[in-house]
């Protein structure tokens, strides 16, 4: 009896111990699977699906904006109103690559107004290589946007206020203007940005419409342009405190391009501009003047029957405030005020044309459903009617950038 | 222009190229951030694992689905530290984030990639961050100025800063 009682013992002893140590097995066995699972997953998020891997070589973005414009008030003597529009203005995508970490390449494509049989254009804005070297000096070269103003570089729709874009930085600074070569970037002192460098120029054979578009018309937009003048830029922001920007930019190179009919006049045209923006709190406030000049404006209009002048210049003042903000949505009406006058100074063989000087008033807001994403209204009010399009406008648009 | 001095520019740019180049900025390094934020004491990684509710509240934030379900992080007492990357415009920007009892006490830029918009690794810009707590729908209570010329940048600090918040609040309850 004592006999089978003690064996009794042993053997729940051991079944006992045999169940313990098969429990402490399987917690060892699915501790080692979870440890597995976890090393897999730690090493597919860093080789495949992680941010390293799909940033490190190609990508892709793009912004774009639809515009409506409602015409109204009075036209000059003798001209009928324009019919309202209605434009897919811009449609742009943006394609990057890094090659490795110093080397990228930027470029921006964009069609212009939905398709190329209405005016529209599909242009290459931006292509160029970029070359990082260290924050005090880096090098871009190939097609790329002109440093000057607030709009030529940044004018992704959610970034602006009013539907269209000012007419200061379109009529003085010729926005988008781009051009070929090469420009040195990077920080001389902590907040102060500089951009130096040479590119391409205008052609002053194309100085038609001067009088109502300034310089627009001259730009060649590197397609297949003539390179017998270069021009040089430079630029300066200091951006040092929160929400602050105060800078200047400058561009100057000759126009002529060894055209005949010039009989060798340099054409010179300098063009600069002084700007200011702050953006504290709810306030958005911008400030922006623009001067140009050119030599042998004279000689221009006789040879091409242009009407050039020989200095032009545009200011404007803008202030916004964030009235409703909730998430990331964001209300905020705005007003701006421009003045502008394409022929400031002009030369004795021409006439001035009343339309090259006038002033506005825009006042709209802006809605953001989201940062990326904005629809638009305003109303602006002309000193005098922008020639067919009227006195008075009413604008929408619609947005985005990503 | 004369031909000759732009012949002069490009050999100078050519002469830069040929110089040693840098590697992409990178003004700390993660072990520099995680000293600086802890002095001495770093503590071990943790690791804060996403589920489908989690990632879902992250979505929200960033405005697209979160690269990783695993983050990593490192805790000292009530504070956390955070390296976490967004896409600023083109290039990602790696940003270190210190949170202590649920406030942003700390935020750093380590790695900035892209050509323009610097300025948001100043002290004066990230200073903004310092003391801000998430509001119930995990916005910041505070805003931040931004800067012109950088909008997405500033836009991707935004929501690295929230989600280092939301994280933080993630492994407080964990």
């Amino acid at each position: 009896m004592q006999k089978k009682l003690l064996s009794l013992i042993v053997l729940s002893m051991l079944s006992g111990h045999a169940m313990a140590t098969s429990i402490e097995d399987k917690i060892d066995m699915l501790q080692d699977e979870i440890d597995q699972l976890k090393a897999k997953a730690a090493y597919a998020e860093k080789n495949e699906g992680g941010m390293k891997g799909f940033a490190n070589n190609t990508t892709v973005g793009g912004y774009g904006e639809l515009h409506y414009n409602n015409f109204k008030g009075d036209v000059p003597a003798g001209e009928k109103r324009a019919k309202d529009e209605i434009d897919f203005h811009r449609f742009v995508l943006f394609f990057g690559h890094r090659f490795n970490d110093w080397i990228s390449f930027k470029s921006e494509l964009e069609l212009e107004h939905s398709n190329t049989e209405n005016g529209g254009a599909v242009e290459l804005e931006q292509a160029y290589l970029d070359f990082n070297f260290s924050e005090k000096l880096n090098a871009k070269a190939g097609i790329f946007l002109m440093p000057l103003g607030f709009i030529n570089e940044t004018h992704e729709p959610p970034t602006f206020y009013g539907v269209e874009r000012n007419f200061v930085e379109t009529r003085i600074i010729p926005s988008t203007w781009w051009e070929a070569g090469a420009s040195l970037y990077g920080e001389v002192a902590p907040g102060w940005k500089y951009q130096a460098g040479v590119t391409s120029s205008l052609a002053a054979e194309h100085f038609e419409k001067f009088s109502t578009k300034g310089v627009r018309e001259a730009r060649r937009n590197v397609s297949e342009a003539p390179a017998e003048d270069f021009g040089v830029h430079g630029r300066l922001d200091y951006s040092g405190l929160p929400g602050l920007t105060v800078g200047a930019s400058v561009f100057t190179g000759n126009t002529g391009q060894d055209n005949p009919a010039l009989n060798g006049a340099d054409a010179r045209l300098t063009l600069w501009d002084v700007h200011a923006r702050y953006q504290a709190d709810k306030f958005d406030l911008r400030a922006l003047y623009a001067q140009g000049h050119l030599s042998d404006a004279a000689k221009i209009n006789d040879a091409f029957g242009h009407e050039a002048a020989n200095r032009f210049y545009g200011w404007y003042m803008e202030a916004a405030y964030h009235v409703w903000k909730n998430g990331e949505q964001d209300f905020a009406p705005f007003v701006r005020y421009e003045k502008w006058d394409t022929q400031a100074d002009i030369p004795n063989n021409i006439a001035r044309n009343d339309a090259s000087e006038n002033d506005v008033w825009t006042i709209g807001a802006n809605y953001w459903p989201h940062p990326q994403v904005v629809l638009k209204a305003d109303y602006q009010k002309f000193d005098k009617p922008d020639g067919d399009k009227g006195d008075k406008r009413f604008n929408l648009g619609l947005g985005y950038m990503f | 222009m004369n031909k000759n001095m732009i012949a002069a520019a490009c050999a100078l740019l050519l002469l830069v190229m040929a110089g040693s180049a840098q590697a992409i900025q990178q003004y700390l390094t993660s072990e520099q951030f995680l000293t600086e934020a802890f002095g001495n004491e770093v503590s071990k990684p943790q690791a804060l694992w996403l589920n489908k509710e989690t990632a879902k509240q992250v979505e929200k934030i960033l405005g697209h689905a979160p690269h990783q379900t695993r983050q990593r992080y490192w805790r000292t007492g009530n504070s956390s530290a955070w390296i976490l990357e967004e896409i600023g415009k083109e290039e990602p920007i790696t940003a270190g984030f210190v949170v202590t009892d649920g406030r942003i006490a700390q935020a750093r830029i380590l790695t900035y990639r892209e050509s323009r918009g610097w300025e948001v690794r100043y002290p004066a810009f990230l200073k903004q961050f310092q003391g801000a707590q998430l509001q119930v729908d995990d916005h910041l209570n505070q805003p931040v100025d931004g800067i012109s010329g950088a909008t997405l940048s500033v836009n991707a600090m935004v929501r690295m800063a929230r989600l280092a918040l939301y994280f933080d609040r993630l492994s407080r309850a964990e």
